[in-house]
């Protein structure tokens, strides 16, 4: 098997020969086999670090819970209240007690919706501004001024306008969602290489042609980013709008339990959010990994 | 009249420190199946000449005729051959060409498939058809490129430096290739190609146009190669016209160093 294999692959050009090793890297096992255990290896020696970093990180908690007499509650006592939550997470007795899922499930509702809008409205008005300097001269001034001011502090308009929280949530989250999406789309576009331009241009490609053949493909990559930019800011955003908005999220939930004093409770929710943060990066960087292409 | 036809070609950019002519007093007629190479410097304004006829460039004085009608942009007439392959690395090699075909031609869905799969045949990719052109050698992404302005049947193709990417044995095979097709096409296609290798020139031209070195450059000299074809590439290198003309292209483009180095004194 493996004779006959290398037998051919000599008769091809040698660069050849590797695009053909990579592409069908299974066809020599001894090799992948080995590529296997080196990649389980790799893995876990990462869990073995990461591992460290949380006995340390744990450490301080509880040299900060021992300092605090109490007051902020230790890893143990945290992790026993998380458990609870999480072992009935969808119980709801009435509009203030509801179960940690249906609250996450609130906030990430809202913020895959505004999320959704503002990418719906920023990749194609980024493409836009990428592609015409005179966009670019009309718009860039006001995204730049509009970019640095916090999310929050739509949130007052958003009340105005909709004259309801929950819209004025989604809100805060759109208006956050737009920037980093908008920046790297335009940012993309305008990069686009003088000899994609020539191709087609060239071959006399159309406006659609050019705008799904060369500029949608080339700028993905660079889209994927800002949206992952995006919804990380976006995530980081809801917590703080629904202290403000109140009623239900996770946010609420943060600020409610503050409330009730319950800073296990508080302390489990941070520990919820930044796996859902993780969730969210992942997902978007496993799409970036699989829409980047070789030149 | 002849086939193609430069008149006059002058082509200047607008720069902040006022006009830089990049060519001028280009004159140059070509007849139909004919192979011209353009040779020069770096510099000297090859590329712009090229990228005037093939339409990506509007001159700023003269024109350029092709088959009665002047060229004002880009045109399926023209099949262009870059510097650089200019394959979209996200299409695969068959659907880089699917897509010049598709946006030129003006015919059947199957059609244009067919068109494609015998242009990839021609080159002897068709069993890479579904590769993206990251997975390629440089030679064949050559060949791939080739193919795309094959496969819009243009009556013209114009090679910006075809074969500069590519070492020197892969170099003469795509040089076997291009001649390949011209004579399956009945040498009706005319071929403009750019180079700064005088036995790729000698090899495959018919006529080859040198050009002074840059900025305004002219055209110094355009030298006729008489050598029967089919050429031979060992055995024309022998023959007394073969070396004549190739001593007088590379004293065509050594004699301006020559001159330089006159003034200058080496000192042991």
């Amino acid at each position: 098997m493996s004779n006959s294999t290398t037998a051919t692959i000599e008769t091809e050009e040698i660069v050849e020969s590797y695009s053909l090793l990579n592409t069908f890297g299974k066809v020599i096992k001894k090799e992948s086999l080995k590529n296997a255990s080196i990649y389980i290896l790799e893995k876990a020696k990462s869990i073995v670090f990461a591992c460290i970093g949380l006995t340390i990180f744990c450490g301080f908690w509880s040299l900060l819970s021992y300092y605090t007499k109490d007051s902020l509650p230790g890893p143990t006592v945290t992790l026993k209240v998380l458990y609870e939550m999480l072992s009935d997470p969808f119980y709801d007795y009435g509009p203030n007690d509801k179960g940690i899922g249906l609250q996450l499930f609130v906030s990430i509702k809202t913020v895959l919706l505004g999320f959704s809008l503002g990418s719906l409205f920023a990749i194609p008005f980024g493409i836009l501004i990428g592609a015409s300097s005179f966009f670019k001269k009309v718009f860039y001034p006001i995204v730049q001024f509009l970019k640095p001011v916090s999310p929050l502090a739509w949130f007052p308009i958003g009340l105005v306008v909709f004259k309801d929280t929950g819209m004025a949530t989604i809100f805060i989250v759109f208006i956050t969602s737009l920037w980093s999406t908008l920046i790297n789309t335009s940012f993309g576009v305008s990069t686009i290489p003088q000899d994609h331009k020539n191709v087609a241009k060239a071959f006399g490609f159309s406006k659609w042609r050019y705008l799904t053949k060369v500029v949608f493909p080339y700028t993905l990559p660079h889209i994927i980013t800002g949206l992952r930019l995006s919804i990380s800011v976006a995530w980081l955003v809801i917590v703080a709008g629904e202290m403000l908005s109140g009623g239900a999220g996770i946010g609420f939930f943060v600020w409610d339990s503050w409330n009730a004093l319950s800073l296990e409770k508080v302390i489990s929710a941070i520990i919820i959010i930044g796996f859902v943060g993780i969730i969210f990066d992942g997902f978007f960087t496993m799409i970036e990994n699989k829409v980047s292409y070789k030149a | 009249m002849s086939y193609l036809e430069i008149k006059d070609l002058e082509i200047s950019f607008p720069t902040p420190k006022g006009k830089y002519i990049a060519v001028r007093d280009i004159n140059l007629s070509i007849r139909k199946g004919e192979i011209i190479s353009i040779i020069g410097h770096s510099g000297c304004g090859k590329s712009t000449i090229m990228n005037a006829i093939g339409g990506m460039l509007t001159p700023t004085g003269g024109s350029v005729v092709l088959d009665n009608k002047n060229i004002k942009g880009p045109g399926p007439d023209r099949g262009i051959v870059f510097q650089n392959y200019s394959l979209l690395p996200w299409l695969t090699v068959e659907n880089n060409i699917f897509q010049a075909v598709d946006s030129v031609m003006d015919c059947s869905k199957a059609e244009k498939h067919e068109i494609v799969i015998k242009n990839l045949k021609m080159v002897n990719l068709f069993q890479h058809k579904d590769k993206l052109p990251g997975q390629l050698s440089g030679g064949m992404k050559q060949r791939v490129a080739i193919a795309r302005a094959f496969a819009i049947n243009p009556g013209v193709l114009l090679m910006d430096e075809p074969f500069g990417a590519l070492d020197a044995l892969t170099k003469g095979s795509m040089q076997l290739e291009v001649l390949k097709l011209w004579n399956l096409n009945n040498r009706e296609k005319t071929i403009v190609m750019i180079t700064h290798d005088i036995e790729e020139a000698l090899f495959l031209s018919d006529r080859i146009v040198v050009l002074h070195n840059g900025p305004a450059s002219t055209i110094r000299e355009i030298v006729t190669v008489n050598l029967p074809r089919p050429r031979n590439k060992i055995e024309i290198v022998k023959t007394p016209e073969y070396i004549e003309l190739r001593d007088h292209l590379l004293h065509l483009l050594t004699d301006h160093f020559s001159i330089e180095d006159m003034g200058v004194t080496y000192k042991n």
